[in-house]
């Protein structure tokens, strides 16, 4: 607890206004605050103390929607429940462009796809997407309790060519290892990945 | 990769070569439709795209996927893997993909080996993307029979040929990648060869270098470079791999890359035994310090009554108090790693390669140094707690006596401690730990000592003013440290440099002084003194240097080039050597780091006494403009070496520190 508010009061005394202009493994995961599907702001550090998993998503991304209709992203979802994480889906499609939703839409579709994501977060500008230098649909994150970016990249191993291919209950998933190495106190074996999938839709 | 060679059971397929999709077409073209038995066919899949429509490299770039082929071959047939044609950027803001606009055809080589059984029946699952903003997922089937024969050209052959010929090829020319901070260098030695209007590089995988940023090209003579920065994932590589576009006029050529990237060397250990050894001496010392060896001497002579008193051992009050000891340090020394990581993850970095980390230490040194020649004691109503550590367990008061010991000698050990969480800060974070246990069995060691053979206490000199003095003498070593840093700083910065740190230490001690002599009794004045003290401290910590120096070595063996002075050596038949630069040449500041300024070149230049000149172009100065005339040059890099008789050698535009020092020894 003691180191806990170390790292925290730290840059908060010497740099007050730390700029971080990208994310960086084993460092703070910048803070930022959304609208979730249901209207409310949700921030990031109101989380802090739980593993916080995010994903970012557009489901009318091919790769995507392969990962839900084969219920592989609902089953890590699932995972993330189980010991308590939050899930945090990102949608950084811009308005007119492939996967933007509205927030009604955004509900129906977690309902459609028994998704279990804890809060769908809308970030249509594309500000907290480019802060986090998400590239792909999906592209995943991991944070641990003390907000501390412990993990980016792809949510498991069947990306590279012939993905459409490939079974993906048989593929090594980052996410969940991820978090079980984290849950045993290592250290994630590889805390960065390819990140594999569509391009995240920014405004252009 | 997929390689089938499957038997196709069924001999009555329709083969159909094209297969037409959403957006996309696909057919499977071929060079020619007979083979003969151990023979090579160049096939390929050909993607037709709708206008606009995309698909990929192998490396797809930051999205996207490559597309993938399943071969169904007859008994007898081999499929290579897929040879890609060379890529191109196709941005998608601010993201950057690789790949090939509206059409492009995938090639594999298929060989027929002695037992081939013909017909030969191709079957061919292909798996793609097309994308435009948006990504559709392909799949499609398509086939072909080859039939047993001597090879005949299809009129697809030539489009096969087109194709082939932008599959990159192993780079002729000699190339080398220098990594230098977060950009990679290729530099690349063409000759006599034709210039490239433009090169690109393609990375093979994921992590290498930074997909969207853009990359600067830079020509020369008969050379080139190519600044690529580094992706910020960091991963590590043992090779630089890709695919370097180069065009000229209208033409492009791709070239394979594959450069071996230098491991990390690994941190010896032979300094880190020094200095726990050091540490362990230090923390000996600390037992003689004046504020420490007091308070020990009369708890050893309390605890020796106890026991005389009492059943218990007084080796037991010495593990105690060991016990005390060595946790307090611990502790003040994850603090520091705590201090150290945060500091770390908002971008301060710990490392003597940093002028700003160096002129700090060497700040703190002179201040510890200056703190044991004086009086002057921070926090010194720490001493007041000896008492605390009285209860009437007596283990527990040993123990809080260790602990106790750590804290109320503060003020006299501060010193030391500082100079150790000065060296601690530059390890990796393991080894401090090990530097204040270290520390901290020092420390505890004479006591347990004593703990275990009360009758050495016979031994023991007399607190006195002796330990003044040793206080004093121990000012030495200190200093001794700041000339070192001092030294180190010099290779980092100009000596005008040297002397802004030299003269911010010189007000560190002028503060130090005020803060000792600052014992007037009026309340605004000692405040008044303090605010100046404080003045000073700030205005050295301004001064300090944020980075190496540009002109890095004009104090040392550089003078700046003027024909008068060239003339004046070869007059006096020296060796010289002419370096043309500018700020803004790529390749120059690359050879300077990797080969000029490295410590074999600057021995030998010294040893040898060349005379190093340099001729600044980044103003293009007429009168160098005409020098580098007279060797046929327009621009720069340009290397003369001039013999001390003789006309001057023109050394190569790509420098290794290897080629130069071998140069350099061979002139006379």
């Amino acid at each position: 607890m003691k180191k806990n508010l170390f790292i925290h009061l730290l840059p908060i005394l010497f740099f007050a206004e730390v700029c971080y202009s990208y994310v960086e493994i084993d460092t703070k995961a910048p803070d930022f605050t959304l609208s979730n599907s249901f209207g409310e702001e949700i921030s990031l550090s109101e989380f802090s103390g739980k593993k916080i998993i995010i994903e970012w998503t557009n489901h009318g991304c091919p790769f995507v929607a392969k990962h839900y209709k084969t219920g592989n992203m609902q089953s890590t979802q699932k995972f993330s429940e189980e010991i308590n994480a939050v899930w945090l889906s990102i949608i950084s499609s811009a308005p007119g462009t492939q996967g933007y939703v509205t927030p009604l839409e955004a509900n129906e579709l977690t309902l459609t796809r028994s998704a279990s994501p804890s809060h769908v977060l809308l970030d249509s500008d594309g500000t907290v997407g480019k802060m986090y230098e998400a590239k792909t649909t999906p592209h995943m994150y991991i944070i641990d309790e003390e907000g501390i970016l412990k993990y980016q990249g792809a949510i498991d191993d069947a990306g590279g060519r012939g993905f459409m291919f490939k079974d993906l209950l048989k593929a090594k998933n980052y996410i969940k290892n991820g978090l079980l190495e984290l849950n045993k106190g290592d250290e994630i074996t590889s805390p960065i990945t390819k990140p594999y999938g569509c391009s995240v839709k920014y405004a252009s | 990769m997929f390689v089938y060679a499957v038997i196709l059971s069924s001999q009555g397929i329709h083969a159909d070569s094209q297969f037409q999709a959403s957006n996309s077409k696909i057919s499977l073209v071929t060079e020619s439709l007979t083979l003969t038995e151990n023979d090579e066919l160049l096939v390929g899949i050909k993607f037709e795209l709708e206008e606009g429509w995309h698909t990929y490299w192998e490396n797809p770039g930051d999205a996207g996927e490559g597309a993938s082929v399943n071969w169904s071959l007859s008994n007898g047939f081999e499929a290579s893997e897929i040879l890609w044609p060379g890529p191109h950027r196709i941005p998608v803001e601010p993201l950057m993909t690789f790949g090939y606009n509206d059409e492009v055809i995938l090639l594999t080589k298929i060989s027929s080996l002695k037992n081939a059984s013909f017909p030969l029946n191709i079957k061919a699952n292909v798996g793609w993307y097309t994308c435009k903003d948006i990504c559709i997922p392909q799949e499609g089937e398509v086939s072909l029979v080859i039939n047993k024969g001597d090879i005949l050209l299809t009129e697809e052959s030539e489009e096969i040929d087109e194709y082939l010929s932008t599959v990159p090829v192993d780079f002729e020319q000699l190339y080398r990648i220098e990594r230098l901070d977060d950009k990679f260098f290729l530099q690349t030695d063409i000759g006599e060869g034709d210039h490239y209007q433009d090169v690109y590089f393609f990375p093979k995988a994921y992590g290498l270098t930074a997909y969207s940023d853009d990359q600067n090209y830079e020509k020369n003579l008969n050379s080139f470079i190519l600044e690529i920065n580094a992706s910020k994932a960091q991963l590590k590589f043992d090779a630089f791999e890709g695919v370097i576009e180069a065009s000229n006029n209208e033409e492009t050529s791709y070239f394979n890359i594959s450069y071996p990237l230098e491991v990390e060397k690994v941190e010896n250990n032979q300094s880190i035994i020094l200095l726990l050894l050091f540490a362990f001496i230090g923390g000996l010392i600390l037992n003689i310090m004046p504020c420490v060896f007091p308070i020990l001497s009369i708890k050893i002579l309390r605890f020796m009554d106890h026991s005389e008193n009492s059943s218990t051992k007084t080796y037991k009050f010495g593990l105690y108090y060991s016990f005390g000891v060595i946790l307090s340090f611990l502790v003040i020394a994850l603090v520091l790693l705590l201090l150290k990581s945060s500091g770390e993850s908002i971008g301060w970095g710990f490392q003597l390669q940093y002028p700003i980390v160096i002129s700090v230490l060497f700040y703190l040194f002179i201040a510890l140094g200056f703190m044991f020649m004086s009086n002057l004691v921070f926090g010194g109503q720490l001493g007041q707690l000896s008492s605390v550590a009285r209860v009437n367990n007596e283990s527990l008061e040993s123990f809080l006596t260790g602990i106790l010991a750590v804290v109320v000698a503060s003020p006299c050990t501060a010193p030391f401690m500082g100079s150790a969480i000065g060296f601690a800060l530059l390890q990796p974070g393991i080894n401090s730990i090990f530097i204040f246990l270290s520390l901290g069995i020092g420390f505890a060691l004479p006591y347990f000592i004593l703990s275990v053979k009360p009758s050495l206490l016979a031994f023991l000199p007399k607190p006195g003013a002796w330990m003044e003095t040793f206080k004093q003498f121990m000012a030495f070593p200190m200093w001794g440290s700041a000339l070192w840093l001092l030294w180190v700083l010099s290779g980092q910065v100009d000596s005008d440099t040297v002397v802004v740190v030299l003269i911010g230490g010189l007000f560190i001690s002028l503060a130090l002084w005020l803060l000792e002599k600052n014992t007037s009794e009026i309340k605004w004045v000692k405040w008044l003194v303090r605010l100046v003290a404080l003045a000073f401290v700030i205005f050295s910590v301004l001064i300090i240097p944020t980075s190496y120096s540009e002109k890095d070595t004009q104090s040392q063996e550089e003078l700046v080039y003027s024909e008068v002075l060239l003339e004046q050596y070869r007059n006096s038949q020296d060796i010289i050597f002419l370096n043309f630069t500018a700020d803004w040449c790529i390749t120059c500041k690359v050879n300077e780091r990797v080969a000029l300024k490295t410590r074999a070149v600057k021995d030998i230049i010294k040893q040898k006494n060349i005379k190093y000149l340099e001729a600044d172009w980044t103003r293009k100065d007429g009168d160098i403009a005409q020098k580098l005339e007279e060797f046929g040059r327009t621009g720069v890099p340009l290397y003369l070496l001039y013999p001390s008789r003789g006309e001057p050698i023109i050394l190569p535009e790509i420098l290794t520190e290897d080629t130069l020092v071998r140069y350099l020894t061979e002139i006379n």
